[in-house]
């Protein structure tokens, strides 16, 4: 089922490239002064080493090298997966209702993706390792490290959404120069190198295939594959291994990014009076989708407690035990819980349902899923199938180092959707021209 | 197909079961032999190339957009591990 965007003017779509609010420099602001504190952090890590996060070595932290560096790693790309596979579902199974958040999802999938990518560059500490470690390394450990898996293919996944982007940006380019600013001209001159009209339809049939490429990657094989195998292939951990994970990982990622998905168009919604261009159906469609992701996320969490404390193995029952007597487990439990419930709530009674309600509930999830990804790489390291480490004096909490981290790439996701609004339409033509025709150029 | 490249493939991934994972490598010393590469180049990257052969054939195509795609796999490829490279050594140089 699509909605009726078809009376939506083009000066509507370019509206956020045209106008200049006190809201937009006040975010703008907000944004690189979250960058300025990670950067004022990230320094002294470069100065000193992990230590100053306590990851440095097994010596601090309860013994826990891995901590919000690499929950957040998992939760940013869980959402840059769900981003697209959203973008991609749209142009594949024909869900045209999302047509005017499609745009949207790619960019979420790409800055998300970015500070995902910026969350293992920090992790290994002198970030030039990343170089001198993993590309003279890379051609002989493909064969057996799961790392060497997740580089390669998040590398292709990047690639593979940023060409989707490129792709389909030169249609509506080229229908609404006019109505771009002139200062940015030799940025669209490299855009449309070689563009006709012609190109379309054959443009058209080329994003088909990458978003079919995209939607057997994403779910199953980089979400549901390769991120988790990189835990399974660490068996010593109580919890990583297992072929649940896939699923599970899979699940926290659609539920994440729906829930970004939503803040990103509500946002945008309000900031240009896009009532139209976004309407209410499309919240409650994209409510739907988080209330039945939320409810799998539910269910594979249940089997995980279920399956860890019934006649587990010693360490994964007491892993397990460990979880749920975790007051924190419990509360990403319940943000997830309550925004199903109010999901379920609003079908049954439809005048329940508020945008800004649903806003805050998809906040509300993405602190949920961070939560129960942090407590999964944390737990799993603090009770190991040994006990070399039991004697590690100390608990796990994050440094503000890394919680600046954090700080620092919600500023990135929201500097990129600030920059970006203003150099292409954030919502593609399509969107406006009823299914897919094209519209006169008058 | 032929019956017996199934059993082959599945052959060359046993040493994944066979606990080889962290062993070094169970006697492959060169590139793209090992299991894992099988299943990242074989199967994990396999919609890709799938991909790629579509852009070139069927109906409509034009090489000239073909090439602009692989262009921009292959250029962004190129300038996210290039510039990577460029700003950590320049990192390297500044803070060690």
């Amino acid at each position: 089922m699509s909605v009726d965007t078809s009376d939506v003017s083009r000066e509507t779509l370019v509206r956020p490239i045209g106008q200049l609010s006190k809201q937009y420099l006040a975010l703008m602001a907000a944004a690189l002064g979250a960058i300025g504190i990670w950067a004022f952090f990230y320094l002294q890590q470069l100065q000193h080493g992990l230590i100053v996060t306590n990851l440095a070595d097994w010596g601090s932290g309860g013994g826990v090298p891995w901590g919000l560096y690499i929950g957040a790693f998992i939760w940013w790309v869980g959402i840059a997966h769900g981003g697209i596979i959203l973008s991609a579902a749209v142009r594949l199974l024909g869900m045209d209702r999302y047509q005017p958040v499609a745009r949207l999802a790619e960019l979420l999938t790409i800055a998300a993706l970015t500070c995902a990518g910026l969350f293992i560059l920090i992790h290994v500490g002198r970030p030039d390792r990343l170089v001198t470690s993993v590309l003279p390394a890379w051609p002989t450990r493909v064969q057996w490290s799961p790392l060497m898996w997740d580089v390669t293919v998040i590398t292709a996944y990047f690639v593979l959404t940023a060409t989707y982007l490129l792709l389909t940006i030169r249609y509506d380019i080229h229908r609404l120069r006019d109505r771009l600013p002139h200062q940015l001209e030799p940025v669209y001159a490299v855009l449309m190198l070689g563009y006709s009209e012609r190109e379309d339809a054959i443009v058209e049939r080329m994003v088909w295939w990458i978003a079919f490429a995209i939607i057997i990657m994403a779910p199953l094989l980089l979400h549901g594959g390769v991120i988790p195998w990189l835990f399974a292939l660490l068996p010593s951990m109580a919890g990583w291994a297992g072929g649940v994970q896939g699923p599970s990982f899979l699940s926290i990622a659609l539920t994440s990014a729906v829930s970004g998905i939503i803040i990103v168009a509500a946002a945008f919604r309000r900031a240009y009076g896009w009532e139209e261009l976004i309407p209410v159906e499309v919240f409650q469609g994209l409510g739907k989708w988080l209330g039945f992701f939320g409810l799998i996320f539910l269910w594979l969490q249940l089997q995980q407690v279920i399956t860890g404390i019934f006649a587990a193995p010693t360490t994964l029952q007491h892993a397990t035990e460990v979880k749920i007597a975790t007051p924190l487990y419990w509360v990403a439990i319940g943000l997830v819980l309550l925004a199903m419930l109010y999901v379920f709530a609003c079908s049954l009674r439809p005048s329940l349902f508020r945008i800004p309600v649903l806003v805050a509930l998809s906040f509300g999830v993405l602190v949920g899923t961070l939560v129960e990804k942090v407590l999964f790489v944390v737990e799993g390291l603090q009770h190991a199938h040994f006990q070399l480490y039991d004697g590690v004096p100390g608990v796990y909490v994050p440094s503000p180092v890394e919680l600046s981290a954090l700080l620092g790439t919600v500023g990135i996701v929201v500097l990129f959707f600030l920059v970006v609004s203003k150099v292409i339409p954030v919502v593609e033509l399509h969107a406006i021209e009823s299914a897919h025709e094209e519209v006169d150029d008058a | 197909m032929n019956p017996t490249a199934l059993p082959a493939t599945l052959a060359a991934l046993l040493p994944l079961a066979a606990g080889g994972g962290g062993g070094g490598g169970g006697g492959h010393s060169l590139p793209f032999v090992g299991p894992g590469t099988y299943l990242i180049f074989g199967i994990v990257l396999a919609p890709v190339y799938l991909m790629v052969v579509a852009w070139y054939v069927g109906e409509p195509s034009d090489r000239s957009k073909a090439w602009l795609g692989v262009g921009y796999l292959v250029g962004l490829t190129t300038v996210l591990w290039g510039s990577l490279f460029v700003a950590t050594m320049a990192i390297d140089v500044l803070f060690f």
